[in-house]
């Protein structure tokens, strides 16, 4: 159904409406493709005019359609008639057409308008995250900060995300503009992106750079780097956060691992009590260790080789300068068979301590125990992500916790073409937001959209305060 | 209103501003002098140029016409909403704006929405009510035509006059079920035990309990038809629990003279240890026949959110063998998990209990979750299956070829 290209009289609409399939859903499905089509507004106009004639009404999912029409195109009269109408027609409206009402008028210079209705939308509902972005952008664009730092801590404190956007037109509407409340402002941004963990993007690393940079009589300087393994920036040789946990986050997730991945509803869906018992009393006769390895998935990493082989050459790999090694394993790997040789078994349980589990015993969750219970200097060593364990952990603070310390403590092992492995070892500086007063660094991504969660970017922006 | 519009037709006809400002209708045409200045601007692009007599902003006269009655009601009326008033006020629009609402709702069903917790738990409360109804009222709808259809043709047989009569007594439904029932009657004294275990209410939402209560009322059904009936235990079965009270929905009266066991004892201590075995897709032993001297116990859970290992953790707990059904060595798995309804679990244990033919009993799987039955296994089966797969994708050719070659040797000779 193509729209015309000019407004049609009555008549012309009628033989158009009576050659449709559906005549009932008419004017939706020509108003959808108008949409679609970006149509001149007056031919809806004419469609609205004939519908109005014939039914003495405009249905309201005819109006709200025509408000899309006229907020596409920015038709900021038109905007108002309509939601003239629709007040003086309906008690309320619904949230999508608040939605639209506000999306189309914060882009004109009548955007003060669009704060209203977003108060009137608060009324039935919590408004979405986009009413709120245009809304705060608007406000930022005519410069009227702290309003737009009220809407945004109004939408933090009813649970609504901010989009990576609205953050950073912060930073690109405060360019060149001095003041200590709206500096401490953008900070508090900055602290919501360690808080939660979160890496800006690329253009927007370039806005959070350009702001310091414009703070006048400041003498901020931005530089692009890579940070070095040590964890020392090469700019300005300042050494980063490590990746330790205090001690009461430390002893607070080892609590949370015990309580909510181990035991969890039931415990006995991942384990038995008697065997976490025993495993208990094995891991602490035996204390501590250096690293623990999930046997299983550490054997499956070159697909060629039997089993056994690669763990040994882990383990081989690994047994380092007299590190104490813990392996989990499950039972059936004692039992001979082609992949499991008895003989490399017994050569490497005098290599290592091993505990093997029952055959349907997530050893995971053994896994972490162990590590936590053997003290910061423990790492592990698996390919696993460790999603669905971090998934168990009920609320985000104790994930953010769990995120920080697997980043510090999982080493993975890589299947190399020669015989030996290599290893990306742990991270000794946390990957967050961080600053010590006169420097800010600022760890970003290449790309726009997280593809996962897991990997950590390993560019950063390094700004620091020249006096 | 047909007069204004001819009025305002006019009025564009002469096309004057001014002429406007000059009548007496100031505050009618206001938003028509702001539009009309607008298209005047639009007048310079000529491809959309409005055809003369066309009044395009007609429309907003016609809506805010109708409008002088409306809006002295709404000002007489109490302008604070109670929140239930308020809100089934935003479902309503909800529905104008072309959304899936329910057309009707109930006080109890405007509260749960109101209690859900985010918006799209609001949403799909909503969906569901919406296509409840929408069900509720085709339902209705073709029971009238079919009523409509049945007296036409007793009409038409009320004409003929030709009864015919049939050799056979005819059976009724309630013979039936009193064969049915002499059945079931049996299977209590003599029929092999099947339990379900009632114990997971606190594992499952609302929803997924009135799910379950809904497959067992199924299942029932189905063992009572059978041939040769399991006799059903519900084991864990607490009186005022919430599986009860969705089942007295179902059954009302009929609920005291079924013909099941129902205890608040757990099965262990009903039945031998040695001779229960728990069937669940978490099992990792795999269940090779149907043994007729083993009590089978199903658990009665609906787990759309995939709780692994829930119940194989009460087997554990209990020490009990289980077992799963043997689905990967007789079907090419598709989509969708492992886990089955309680009726359809309840079918496939009859047929197996009737013939022990997997197959048959496994056409109770739906079909959508798998692709077809087996008659290699499934190992072999996989080997082609990475081989053409590494084929396709043309990885590591060289080593594909050898391999290609050891299995097919004697067709193909690698150069």
């Amino acid at each position: 159904l193509q729209p015309p290209e000019k407004p049609l009289d009555a008549e012309e609409w009628n033989r158009l409406r009576e050659n449709f399939r559906l005549p009932e859903v008419f004017e939706e499905v020509m108003l959808n493709n108008m949409i679609r089509c970006n149509s001149h507004i007056d031919v809806a106009k004419s469609l609205l005019t004939h519908v109005a004639k014939r039914n003495g009404d405009v249905a309201y999912n005819i109006l709200v359609k025509y408000l899309t029409l006229c907020v596409q195109q920015g038709q900021v009269s038109e905007i108002h008639d309509v939601y003239d109408i629709m007040k003086a027609r309906f008690k309320i409206l619904e949230i999508g057409a608040y939605n639209l009402l506000i999306k189309g008028l914060s882009n004109s210079d009548q955007w003060r308008m669009a704060l209203t209705i977003l108060e009137e939308a608060k009324k039935i509902m919590i408004p979405s995250r986009t009413s709120y972005e245009s809304c705060i952008k608007a406000a930022s664009r005519h410069q009227d900060m702290n309003l737009a730092f009220e809407l945004h801590n109004e939408m933090l404190a009813k649970n609504v995300v901010p989009t990576l956007d609205v953050l950073q037109s912060f930073f690109d509407f405060s360019r060149g503009v001095k003041g200590a409340e709206l500096q401490k402002e953008l900070f508090g941004i900055l602290l919501y992106l360690r808080e939660n963990q979160i890496y800006p993007h690329k253009t927007f690393m370039q806005s959070i750079k350009l702001w310091f940079e414009s703070i006048p009589g400041e003498n901020w300087r931005g530089h692009l780097t890579n940070i070095k393994d040590s964890g020392q920036c090469p700019v300005c040789n300042h050494q980063l956060e490590d990746s330790n946990l205090s001690e009461e986050e430390y002893n607070n997730l080892s609590e949370r691992i015990i309580r909510d991945v181990i035991h969890g509803t039931d415990t006995f869906r991942k384990t038995s009590p008697q065997e976490f018992e025993a495993f208990q009393t094995f891991v602490e006769n035996r204390l501590p260790f250096d690293i623990v390895i999930d046997g299983l998935n550490v054997s499956h990493i070159k697909p060629r080789k039997m089993q056994c082989e690669n763990l040994f050459d882990a383990i081989k790999c690994l047994a380092k300068e007299n590190a104490r090694l813990l392996v989990l394993g499950r039972k059936h790997m004692l039992v001979n068979s082609s992949n499991w040789k008895r003989e490399i078994m017994k050569e490497m349980q005098n290599k290592a301590d091993f505990f093997f589990a029952e055959n349907i015993t997530e050893d995971d969750a053994f896994l972490l125990y162990a590590t936590l219970r053997s003290g910061k200097h423990c790492k592990f060593v698996t390919r696993d992500f460790l999603r669905d364990h971090k998934a168990c952990l009920s609320d985000s603070l104790t994930r953010h916790l769990f995120r920080k310390w697997q980043r510090g403590h999982q080493i993975v092992l890589k299947p190399m073409v020669s015989s030996l492995f290599s290893q990306q070892p742990a991270f000794r500086y946390d990957c967050v937001v961080q600053t010590t007063g006169d420097t800010w660094h600022i760890p970003y991504k290449e790309v726009f959209e997280e593809k996962y969660s897991y990997r950590i970017p390993r560019k950063w922006l390094c700004i620091q305060q020249k006096r | 209103m047909q007069s204004a519009n001819m009025l305002l037709k006019k009025i564009l006809r002469s096309s004057v501003l001014p002429f406007a400002a000059q009548h007496g209708m100031k505050k009618d045409l206001f938003p028509l002098c702001r539009t009309l200045s607008v298209s005047l601007c639009l007048k310079q692009d000529n491809s959309c140029q409005p055809s003369e007599k066309l009044d395009l902003d007609a429309w907003k006269k016609v809506m805010k016409s109708g409008l002088q009655e409306e809006v002295t009601e709404t000002v007489s009326e109490p302008q604070e909403l109670s929140s239930l008033a308020a809100a089934r006020e935003t479902l309503e629009m909800w529905r104008l704006a072309g959304r899936s609402v329910p057309e009707n709702m109930s006080e109890e069903q405007l509260k749960t929405f109101m209690e859900c917790p985010s918006k799209s738990a609001k949403k799909k409360y909503l969906r569901f009510l919406y296509l409840k109804e929408l069900c509720k009222r085709n339902d209705k709808r073709k029971m009238e035509e079919k009523r409509e259809r049945k007296l036409e043709a007793q009409e038409q047989t009320s004409k003929t006059e030709e009864t015919q009569r049939s050799p056979f007594m005819s059976l009724w439904d309630s013979t039936m079920d009193k064969a049915y029932n002499w059945r079931a009657a049996q299977s209590m004294i003599f029929g092999q035990p099947l339990v379900f275990d009632m114990s997971f209410e606190k594992e499952m939402s609302v929803r997924e309990v009135t799910n379950t209560v809904k497959q067992l009322v199924l299942s029932e059904s189905c063992n009572r038809r059978s041939v040769d009936p399991f006799h059903i235990h519900f084991c864990n079965f607490k009186d005022d629990s919430l599986y009860h009270k969705e089942f007295l929905k179902y059954y009302r009266e009929a609920w005291d003279k079924l013909l099941i066991t129902m205890t608040d004892q757990c099965y262990t201590e009903v039945f031998p240890k040695e001779k229960l075995i728990y069937l669940t897709a978490d099992s990792p032993k795999v269940m090779k026949t149907f043994d007729h001297d083993k009590i089978y116990i199903v658990g009665s859970m609906v787990d759309k959110s995939i709780k692994k290992g829930v119940s194989l953790a009460r087997a554990k707990r209990l020490g009990l063998e289980t077992a799963a059904l043997p689905l990967e060595k007789y079907l090419l798995w598709n989509t969708g998990a492992k886990n089955l309804t309680l009726d359809q679990m309840m079918r496939i244990l009859l047929t197996l209990k009737d013939t022990a033919d997997w197959k048959k009993a496994l056409e109770f799987v739906p079909k959508r979750k798998y692709c077809g039955f087996l008659n290699k296994p499934v190992s072999e089966l996989k080997k082609t299956l990475d081989l053409m797969n590494t084929l396709k994708f043309g990885k590591r050719q060289q080593e594909v070829q050898k391999e290609f070659a050891k299995i097919y040797s004697k067709k193909y000779k690698l150069k």
